[in-house]
């Protein structure tokens, strides 16, 4: 390999211009390297099919997994055409087998599915380095441009997909709608044999594909490899220095003659003096490279021989020196020497020179600068009111629109507080328990004589207020009468349920009919009551 | 009045006489009510009523609650919008309605091209009398069904409004009254919106109710197949076993012996600020007018009678408070986009206004 000989530009680039450069490779030698890709890869995708016909996406995983094998020769192909002469396409195909053997078990498994492939192919392809070299090899070459290396992959796989899915689409296209009206996946899909052999010409199309992005994806690669390469060994200051001599190979060699003679028309009274420069280096024979001598050692002992830091002498010591340095480095971190503090805010660049930039005067900069910390402490103060105008305006609407979110809001938690918070009074009546007589039949009975209106009213209060205690009935005050019998109902006790009736009767016809309940309704209710309630009357 | 026991097609024939002599009685002698003649009345009118609920249930399955409210305009003396989806016997409702009512039955077809003349009536010149006659249009009946009505254009519609609320038609400059009873059912059709004009508000405030229809239950709706499918007509409910239980006299009297019920003020109150509500109530950004609490009175009353009641609980008002407020308010747009509906803001808002205090 001669630097000279380059087919490219050597100059350090930037990733993606070597990626670019990658692709104006692979287009300047696309003949050959389509063709020698399609004559290895398509032999070994007929044979797949063949081999693998009932099973098409096995055949097109196995087809895929393979690609390593196949980039083996535009590699070498592109190798070969950049420092020199493009190999035939005979030659190339010659040259597989040898190119193929070396670590391809590697590279089909489990190097496989390495997405920075191209770039570090050229490592053990093209340089013959594997195990512990190579991996040396790939972390010296991997500092910079892997991320590019990683996207070109990734690029790759979705112009694949683009690609392939396009020609689906053309190939779909290309059916005479007279066909197509009959096209119904589902009739396919039933018959095994059709169904096959459009899976096959599926796969056919990513083989077709591969044809033309395989090498481009190669080339790609081999042009960051050669990127990096450019820029770890300064290939292009050696270009340049190669240039250089080249142009100033023969102005020397005149120089050279013209001081040769000039040397010779010398008086010979110099002669001497010559000489005895002449002489000088057989003093230090040593040092027979050199033209200046190196100046003498008088101490050839340094400090550091008699006793250096970790010498067992001083780490036996009370205080030694890796204490003492443990010490210092200690001492050093604190804040006479460092003082780490965060500190935000605008200031004016160091200048690299002393020299002031004429257009900017001093003062300008400072009054720029002062101007720029007054509006970063006045937005701080700005973005407090903004908060403190957000928090306010969130108070107003809630506010504002409490009867909304009173109704529609939260509707639910206080159902399922309902039985703590019982309503003191349904219906304008006092149902909590505290405002009931001890016994609510006797008393009853005992206000029947003088108003039987009240003594309805204290026992269905009393009823009411036993259903919301001792049942746990979630009544509200919008409740009516008969939704409170279909409550009652709902708890499926008959005795209960009955009394409830027969009160809720008597109240009715006396609260909203106007009619004196019966004498003997006293009896019944009262004795009912006792009867439902005889235990928990006292509470 | 008198000569009512002789009509032969009259509901006595069918019904047992303590009935008909019942509505007879109320007819007749309506001043004479001394306290438990008044009660007898009462309870024969009840009987009357449940009868007639009972034979519509024959021939609509599935839709008590519907025909309930149907009966409560009819005893209201007020005016029904139906609604629901087609195949939900909303027609044949009115029909069987109809038919055990033995007043006079017209039906219009609202149509895009329907005019109002083609409603109320015109004027036709006679060329034997050489002058111009009156010619009734369908609607000088008891029972006229507008169905689909929101087929027909805003100009017709309106046609209606007069009838509906003074039950009198203007035609040539004459007012004329239509027959009493008069109600009006009209249905429409909540989907298919295309080409239908919406129901202006003053035309759906003069609906006493509007009944949502739904689908009936399982059971019922077995209980419907097997019927229809027994029946000589292809795909309806035969309506003609259905006995004429009442002439117009006794829709009246049903009606007279409703609204003479005993309203406690305590739930007069209730209704007033039931229909008060509405105009606060947040969610509504239009509430219902003082007819709502009229109507919501009137309804509880018909309710209370329908129910065998002899006075009306708040529980009347609070049956019918949903066909009656549903037309008369409009939803807010914020609550309309979260997918709220009409009745969902009405049964909050029943749920908060307290019942009636004592």
């Amino acid at each position: 390999m001669r630097l000279t000989d380059a087919s490219v530009v050597i100059r350090p680039r930037t990733s993606w211009e070597a990626i670019d450069l990658g692709v104006l490779l692979a287009q300047r030698h696309r003949a050959l390297l389509m063709t020698s890709w399609a004559i290895v890869t398509l032999p070994v995708f007929a044979l797949l099919t063949l081999l693998l016909w009932d099973y098409p996406s096995v055949a097109v995983l196995v087809f895929w997994w393979l690609k390593p094998a196949y980039e083996r020769l535009p590699l070498l192909i592109l190798s070969q055409a950049l420092f020199g002469s493009a190999p035939s396409l005979r030659q190339a195909l010659k040259s597989l087998p040898s190119a193929l053997t070396p670590q391809l078990i590697a590279s089909l498994t489990w190097r496989r599915l390495s997405l920075s492939r191209s770039f570090y192919q050229p490592v053990q392809q093209l340089e013959g380095l594997d195990g512990l070299p190579r991996a040396q090899r790939i972390a010296v070459l991997g500092q910079k441009d892997p991320r590019a290396a990683r996207l070109l992959t990734a690029l790759g796989s979705t112009l694949e997909m683009t690609f392939w899915i396009g020609l689906m689409v053309l190939f779909y296209a290309m059916i005479p709608p007279q066909i197509e009206a009959d096209w119904s996946w589902r009739s396919l899909l039933d018959i095994e044999g059709e169904w096959n052999w459009l899976e096959h010409l599926t796969n056919g199309f990513y083989a077709l594909v591969l044809i033309v992005w395989g090498p481009v994806y190669v080339s790609c690669g081999f042009a960051l490899y050669l990127n990096r390469r450019t820029a770890l060994e300064a290939w292009d200051i050696e270009l340049g220095f190669r240039n250089l001599r080249q142009r100033v190979l023969g102005s020397a060699l005149a120089l050279l003659l013209g001081g040769f003679f000039a040397l010779t028309l010398l008086p010979s009274s110099v002669m001497a003096a010559s000489a005895s420069i002449q002489s000088m280096p057989e003093e230090i024979p040593s040092e027979s490279g050199n033209s200046c001598p190196l100046p003498p050692l008088d101490n050839p002992q340094t400090d550091e021989d008699v006793a250096p830091p970790d010498s067992p002498r001083l780490l036996n010591q009370p205080l030694t020196s890796q204490a003492s340095q443990n010490a210092i480095h200690a001492v050093l971190e604190q804040p006479p020497f460092k003082n780490p503090k965060p500190v935000s805010g605008w200031r004016i660049a160091q200048p690299k020179h002393d020299a002031q930039s004429a257009e900017t005067p001093n003062w300008l900069a400072r009054l720029v600068v002062g101007l720029l910390n007054t509006g970063k402490t006045l937005s701080a103060v700005f973005g407090a009111l903004l908060w403190a105008l957000l928090g306010i305006t969130v108070a107003w609407v809630m506010w504002r629109y409490r009867a909304w979110f009173a109704t529609f809001v939260g509707k639910s938690p206080p159902k399922a507080t309902a039985p703590q918070d019982i309503p003191h009074q349904l219906f304008g009546l006092q149902v909590r328990a505290e405002t009931l007589p001890t016994d609510v039949a006797d008393a009853a009975e005992r206000l029947w004589q003088q108003s039987p209106r009240e003594a309805l009213s204290l026992l269905y209060r009393a009823l009411l207020s036993r259903l919301l205690t001792d049942y746990q009935l979630p009544l509200k005050s919008a409740d009516t009468e008969g939704q409170i019998l279909a409550r009652i109902a709902e708890l499926k006790q008959p005795p209960l349920d009955d009394f409830s009736h027969e009160l809720t009767r008597h109240w009715q016809n006396l609260a909203y009919g106007h009619r004196l309940p019966p004498d003997q309704a006293r009896q019944t209710l009262c004795s009912g009551w006792r009867k439902l309630f005889a235990q928990g009357a006292g509470a | 009045m008198s000569d009512q026991p002789s009509e032969p097609g009259h509901a006595a024939q069918h019904l047992p006489t303590l009935e008909s002599t019942a509505v007879e009685h109320t007819q007749s002698e309506p001043a004479t009510a001394s306290g438990s003649h008044q009660a007898q009345q009462r309870q024969r009118a009840i009987h009357l009523a449940q009868a007639v609920r009972h034979e519509l249930q024959k021939a609509v399955i599935g839709q008590d609650a519907v025909i309930d409210d149907v009966l409560t305009a009819l005893i209201g003396g007020g005016h029904v919008l139906l609604e629901g989806v087609p195949g939900l016997g909303k027609t044949l409702l009115v029909r069987a309605l109809a038919r055990c009512f033995g007043g006079e039955f017209a039906r219009i077809q609202f149509t895009p091209d329907l005019m109002p003349s083609d409603v109320t009536g015109h004027a036709v010149y006679d060329m034997q009398s050489e002058q111009f006659k009156l010619r009734k249009g369908p609607l000088f009946t008891h029972l006229l069904l507008a169905d689909e009505i929101n087929r027909a254009p805003a100009k017709t519609q309106a046609a209606l409004l007069e009838v509906m609320q003074e039950r009198q038609v203007t035609l040539e400059g004459r007012a004329l009254p239509v027959p009493q009873p008069f109600m009006v059912l009209a249905t429409q059709n909540p989907i298919e919106q295309e080409g239908t004009y919406p129901l202006p508000e003053a035309e759906l405030d003069r609906f006493m109710l509007k009944v949502r229809m739904d689908y009936p239950h399982a059971e019922q709706e077995q209980e419907m197949v097997r019927q229809v499918t027994r029946s000589t007509r292809s795909d309806m409910l035969d309506i003609q076993p259905l006995r004429t239980l009442m002439q117009a006299k006794d829709v009246l009297a049903l009606q007279r012996i409703a609204s003479d019920l005993p309203v406690d003020e305590q739930v007069l109150d209730y209704a007033v600020r039931l229909a008060r509500a509405t105009r606060t109530w947040p969610g509504l950004t239009l509430g219902a007018g003082p007819r709502a609490s009229i109507a919501l009175i009137r309804g509880a009353r018909a309710r209370a009678l329908l129910r065998g009641g002899e006075f009306v609980v708040p529980d009347d008002v609070k049956g019918c408070a949903l066909a009656v407020l549903r037309h008369r308010v409009r939803l807010a747009p914020e609550l309309d986009i979260e997918g709220l509906s009409v009745d969902h803001v009405l049964k909050q808002l029943l749920d908060q206004v307290a019942a009636p205090r004592r």
